[in-house]
C-alpha cells in the first residue's frame, strides 16, 4: 500500500514531444536488432542466397535465356528480395510473438507505440538492401544485362520496402490468430513467386491474372523498380507510385488503428 | 537383486508376442494412431499439395511465356507431378518427427508395444498414400493447361509409389539422424529451394551445367523425375532401370539411417 501511495503523491511525468519520440525510435531500433542478433547474419545471408538462387536457378529452365526475360527475371529478384523480410518473416515474427504470449510485453514498452513501427520498418532495409544488391550483381554477371540505373531507384526502393513493411506489419497485428498469419505469408510467397508478374512480363500471365494484378502491388512493385534499373522496360510508372502510395498509407492507418487501440 | 522386475499381468509372466500376426496387428494399430494423431493436419497436408501441384503446373509455364515448344510443355507436365512428391515426405515428415520433438512425445511413440519397424512402415504408408492426390492433381492441372496428350503406362504405377516411399525414408531417416527440430526444419527448407530451382525435375538435364548434371546422376530428384516419366510418356526417357536402382539404394538408405537411430536405446 505504502508504494501505491509514493506513486499518487508523485506522478509519474509523461514525457512527450519530437525528441522523446526520436529517442523511442532509436532504443527501439536497437531493440529490434538486438533481439534478431543471432538470426541478423543468418536472415541477411539466406536473403542473398535466395535472391542470388533464383536468378541462377531459373536460368536453368532456358535452353537460352533471351535478355529481355533475363532483365525482367534479374529486375524481379531485387523486389522479391526486398518484401519476402516485410510480408512474410515480419508477420511471422508477430504471430510467433503472440503464440510465445510475449505480444502484450512489447506493447507495455514505455514508448510511443508508433516507434515500434518506425524501427521495424529501418531493420527490415538493414536486412534487405544487401539481399536486393547481392541479387542484382549476381545476375549481372551471369546474365551480362543492359541495365542502365538512374536515381530514380532510391524512392523506388524506399517505397517498395516501406509498403511492403507496412502491409506486413498492419495484417500481422490486425489478424489474431496466428495460424492465419501463417496461412497468410504462406499464400503470399507463393503469389510472388508465382502469380504476380514481378519475375517475368505479366504477358506471360492470363489476361484476367494479369489484370487482377492490377489491383495488387506487386506488380506495381515490380514496375517501380524496373524504372530505376532499367530503360524503356516499362511504362506508365506513375500509376504505379500512386498504387502503391494509397496501399502504403492504407496499411499505416490500419496499423495505426490497430496498435492504437487498448484492449 | 534377481527378483523378476517385469509387470506381473496376468498374474505372473509378460507375454512377449512375436511373430508375422503380431506385427501385422501392430502394423495396423500404428497407422490409425498415426493418421488419428495427424488429425486435422491429414487434411491440410493434402489440401496443401494439391494446391501446390496445381499452382506449380502452371506457375513455371509463366517464367516460360508465351511460345512454350510442345517438348517443353511435355516435360513440366509430367515434372510437376513428380515435384509435388518431394514435399510430403522430405518435409512434412522430418517436420513432423521435429514437432515430436518439441512437443516431448517423440520417446513416448517410441515406448508404445509394437516393434519399432512396425511403426515406421506405418509411418512410411500414410506419407506415400497421402501424396499421392496431389500427384494426381498437379498431373490433371497440367496435361488440361499445357493441352497435351501424355502415353499413361502401368509403370506410373511403381515409379510414385517408389519415389513416394523414397521420399518418406530418407526424410524419416533424416528427422531421426538430426535431433535439433531447427536444424531439421532448415535443411527441410534448404532441400525444397535446391529442389524447385536446381533440379532437373521439369527441365532436361541437358540444360544444366556438366558438374551440376554429374551430381544429380547421385542425387535422387532427377531419377524420381525419370521414372515418373518413363510413366507418364514415351520416348522421352532412356535407362531408366539405373534410375530405379539409384532410388532403390536411398530408400534402403533412409531405412538404414532410421533402423540405425530407432534400434539403439537411447
Amino acid at each position: 500500500m505504502t508504494a501505491s501511495l509514493a506513486i499518487e503523491t508523485a506522478p509519474i511525468p509523461i514525457r512527450a514531444g519530437v525528441g522523446h519520440w526520436l529517442s523511442s525510435y532509436v532504443m527501439m531500433t536497437r531493440w529490434e536488432l538486438t533481439s534478431l542478433r543471432m538470426l541478423l547474419p543468418l536472415i541477411v545471408a539466406l536473403q542473398v542466397v535466395i535472391g542470388g538462387g533464383f536468378a541462377l536457378g531459373i536460368g536453368l529452365f532456358f535452353d537460352q535465356m533471351p535478355v529481355r526475360n533475363a532483365l525482367y527475371l534479374s529486375t524481379g529478384v531485387t523486389v522479391v528480395t526486398l518484401i519476402t523480410v516485410g510480408l512474410v518473416l515480419g508477420p511471422q515474427l508477430v504471430a510467433n510473438h503472440k503464440t510465445a504470449g510475449t505480444y502484450d510485453f512489447m506493447w507495455s514498452l514505455p514508448v510511443p507505440r508508433t516507434t515500434q513501427a518506425g524501427a521495424w520498418v529501418t531493420v527490415n532495409s538493414v536486412i534487405a538492401l544487401p539481399g536486393m544488391v547481392a541479387a542484382l550483381l549476381i545476375a549481372d554477371l551471369r546474365y551480362d544485362l543492359p541495365l542502365r540505373i538512374t536515381l530514380s531507384i532510391v524512392p523506388a526502393v524506399l517505397l517498395t520496402i516501406v509498403a511492403a513493411t507496412m502491409i506486413g506489419y498492419a495484417f500481422a497485428h490486425a489478424i489474431r490468430k496466428p495460424m492465419i498469419t501463417q496461412l497468410i505469408t504462406t499464400l503470399v510467397i507463393f503469389v510472388i513467386l508465382g502469380f504476380a508478374p514481378i519475375n517475368f512480363p505479366p504477358d506471360n500471365l492470363p489476361r484476367w491474372l494479369a489484370d487482377l494484378n492490377l489491383y495488387l502491388p506487386f506488380y506495381h512493385m515490380a514496375v517501380v523498380m524496373r524504372d530505376g534499373l532499367t530503360e524503356g522496360l516499362v511504362t506508365e510508372v506513375g500509376i504505379s507510385y500512386l498504387v502503391l502510395g494509397v496501399y502504403t498509407v492504407a496499411s499505416v492507418v490500419v496499423a495505426a488503428w490497430v496498435i492504437g487501440r487498448r484492449d | 537383486m534377481t527378483a523378476d522386475v517385469r509387470p506381473r499381468a496376468f498374474g505372473g509372466a509378460t507375454i512377449v508376442q512375436t511373430g508375422p500376426r503380431r506385427w501385422l496387428r501392430s502394423y495396423r494399430m500404428m497407422m490409425r494412431f498415426d493418421v488419428r494423431g495427424l488429425g486435422q493436419w491429414l487434411m491440410i497436408g493434402i489440401a496443401v499439395q494439391v494446391l501446390m501441384g496445381a499452382g506449380m503446373a502452371v506457375m513455371y509455364g509463366f517464367y516460360l511465356g508465351g511460345d512454350v515448344p510442345d517438348v517443353v510443355k511435355v516435360f513440366i507436365a509430367t515434372g510437376v507431378p513428380a515435384l509435388g512428391l518431394i514435399p510430403m515426405g522430405l518435409v512434412m515428415v522430418p517436420q513432423m518427427v521435429g514437432q515430436q520433438r518439441i512437443a516431448q512425445t517423440y520417446d513416448f511413440i517410441w515406448s508404445l508395444p509394437v516393434p519399432r519397424l512396425a511403426a515406421a512402415a506405418s509411418t512410411f504408408t500414410v506419407f506415400t498414400l497421402m501424396a499421392i492426390p496431389g500427384f494426381a492433381t498437379a498431373l490433371g492441372v497440367g496435361v488440361w493447361y499445357y493441352g497435351i496428350a501424355l502415353q499413361v503406362s502401368w509403370m506410373v504405377v511403381p515409379a510414385v509409389l517408389l519415389t513416394s516411399l523414397m521420399c518418406s525414408s530418407v526424410g524419416f531417416g533424416m528427422a531421426h539422424a538430426v535431433k535439433s527440430p531447427m536444424v531439421i526444419n532448415f535443411i527441410a527448407n534448404m532441400i525444397v529451394f535446391f529442389v524447385l530451382l536446381f533440379s532437373p525435375i521439369i527441365v532436361p538435364v541437358a540444360q544444366f551445367p556438366d558438374w551440376l548434371a554429374s551430381v544429380h546422376k547421385a542425387l535422387p530428384f532427377y531419377h524420381m523425375a525419370q521414372v515418373i516419366r518413363d510413366g507418364l510418356s514415351n520416348g522421352f526417357v532412356t535407362e531408366v532401370g539405373t534410375s530405379y536402382v539409384v532410388l532403390g539404394a536411398w530408400t534402403v538408405g533412409g531405412w538404414l539411417a532410421t533402423a540405425w537411430v530407432v534400434g539403439r536405446r537411447g
